[in-house]
């Protein structure tokens, strides 16, 4: 343990991780509630556009590609319901679209030695110190959105229709809830990687969703596997040397795996339900 | 005398080859509980959406209390509506008991996402008039469709309603449970001035309830009110030749005069 604080590496890697995780758990309870687990592999694979695009004009790499998702995401949640297309079709479209510009951008940069394999598992150990301030910028925007806009969202995953009834600006929130997953998904790609990010923004709230009732029973159990997952992959990944975002998002579903199982345990021997446990 | 909960002026949905609603004309005052039948098809759950804000007419106009719902004022005026559709579109997979799913009626404007109480009366009091209160704790999603239904009237009632839109709110609910939804509409409108527009297919269920009844099918045919005969042209222009009208009661609107001339007879 105390090599794990001693590694320069790993300590600074602690922060940037943190932050991941707190966005990722509010987040992933709200992707759930709206089933946008696709559209979140569709951005995070679409970011390879944005990646490619940023390697060729010599620009940020991060900033770059939050604009390609959240852009992306913004498309996906316009274009569908004027074309007649449904939400799944639409992603795939831009999803495989996306990927495809992306390769070929990077194929045509190979001369600026893009570290391929971080861009696609992840490497928070190599974030710089712009990567951290655009995380913070990146998370601070999603933290707000979040907590300004949880009962509207909550209520549109609900019932939309009897949301918009209501008054509600149900294609604005909507709009805004995409485009912070598409933040999300920039910000998590630095931990998993472009591969493995959905897992960082499903699991935590799966997870949560078989012991949570009611939207602050599920974000505050969500936060809790969210860090712990995090910091235990993050400490694993360091003593077995194995890749830092895989270890994490394996962490995380060893924690589902858990989480079924105690369910099921408590269901069918004690007989119990296991959402009043965290009312 | 007071200003119309709704009023419906030339509403037109649709395109002239073929109407979903044709210059449809509705007047609805404080406290009227106006039933609106037809045959599948005929455009009633449009009506809804229309006054409900969720479409927006071709052309003509709808006030709502006296102003025009547009988008400047449509959250305004929509806030001071309960709406209940037919059924949900997607069933609720979300954890949530009973009473957050009756404060989600509350939940139309940005708030702290852990601030989900602060209406505990008003959710209360929605659980009451429904009977759900017992269902309070429960999960929502171990409910059964009858009892989900009375949990989603809760919360467009939650809000204490000027107007309430209700599409087909007895379609899953018993005999029993059917009455004492009715029962409540009515009171709602005689004790709290509630204006109510309810979509049934049932005429017969409702007559004895409602203040009048609208024939819809792509136009209003007939609008009949409490005591009134609705001819039985009426019934053959909206349902078709085969249709056969049989006076059962004459206290429904629809069997007024039948009943009344099968006495005499």
């Amino acid at each position: 343990m105390s090599g794990f604080f001693a590694s320069e590496v790993m300590r600074a890697a602690l922060f940037p991780s943190t932050l991941i995780a707190i966005v990722a758990s509010g987040m992933s309870v709200m992707i759930l509630a709206h089933r946008l687990a696709f559209l979140a592999v569709g951005v995070s694979h679409a970011t390879l556009a944005g990646l490619g695009l940023a390697v060729v004009l010599a620009l940020p790499l991060l900033p770059t590609a939050a604009a390609t998702a959240v852009i992306v995401s913004l498309m996906l949640a316009s274009m569908p319901r004027h074309r007649g297309l449904n939400d799944d079709a639409g992603t795939g479209v831009l999803f495989a679209g996306a990927m495809a510009l992306g390769i070929v951008l990077l194929s045509t940069a190979s001369k600026y030695e893009v570290d391929l394999f971080g861009l696609l598992f992840g490497n928070i150990l190599m974030a710089s110190e712009r990567d951290q301030y655009w995380l913070m910028w990146g998370s601070s925007i999603v933290m707000i959105s979040l907590i300004w806009a949880a009962r509207p969202w909550w209520s549109i995953a609900f019932d939309a229709k009897t949301a918009a009834a209501s008054g509600l600006p149900v294609h604005l929130y909507r709009l805004l809830l995409y485009a912070m997953v598409g933040l999300s998904v920039v910000m998590c790609v630095k931990l998993a990687g472009i591969v493995l990010t959905t897992g960082l923004l499903v699991l935590p709230a799966a997870c949560a969703w078989f012991w949570g009732r009611g939207l602050f029973g599920l974000w505050l159990i969500s936060l809790l596997i969210s860090l712990t997952g995090t910091w235990l992959g993050l400490f694993l990944s360091y003593i077995l040397d194995w890749p830092s975002g895989a270890t994490v998002v394996l962490t995380l579903c060893a924690f589902f795996g858990l989480s079924w199982a105690g369910s099921w345990l408590n269901q069918s021997i004690f007989g119990g339900s296991p959402q009043r446990i965290f009312d | 005398m007071s200003t119309p909960s709704v009023c419906l002026n030339h509403i037109n949905v649709g395109h002239p080859e073929q109407w979903i609603l044709n210059d449809i004309n509705l007047i609805v005052e404080p406290g009227h509980f106006l039933g609106i039948v037809g045959p599948n098809g005929a455009g009633k759950s449009t009506l809804l959406h229309a006054i409900a804000g969720l479409i927006e007419p071709d052309t003509g106009h709808i006030d709502l209390f006296g102003e025009c719902l547009s988008r400047f004022n449509r959250r305004k005026l929509l806030a001071q509506t309960g709406f209940l559709s037919q059924k949900q579109e997607t069933p609720s997979m979300l954890p949530m008991r009973v009473r957050d799913v009756v404060a989600l009626g509350l939940a139309t404007y940005p708030a702290p996402l852990w601030n989900f109480s602060r209406h505990e009366t008003k959710v209360k009091q929605a659980l009451a008039l429904t009977d759900t209160e017992a269902l309070a704790e429960r999960d929502y999603r171990s409910l059964s469709g009858g009892q989900q239904q009375r949990v989603r009237l809760a919360r467009a009632l939650a809000t204490s309603p000027r107007l309430l839109l209700l599409d087909e709110p007895a379609a899953a609910l018993d005999t029993h449970a059917q009455e004492l939804l009715y029962r409540l509409l009515r009171r709602m409108c005689d004790e709290q001035g509630t204006a109510i527009i309810m979509v049934e297919h049932d005429i017969a269920a409702i007559s004895g309830y409602v203040d009048s009844v609208a024939c819809l099918n792509t136009r209003i045919h007939h609008h009949a009110m409490h005591g009134e005969t609705i001819p039985e042209e009426v019934w053959h222009t909206m349902y078709g030749d085969h249709m056969h009208v049989v006076a059962h009661d004459s206290h429904c609107i629809g069997c007024h005069d039948q009943h009344k001339n099968a006495g005499d007879a």
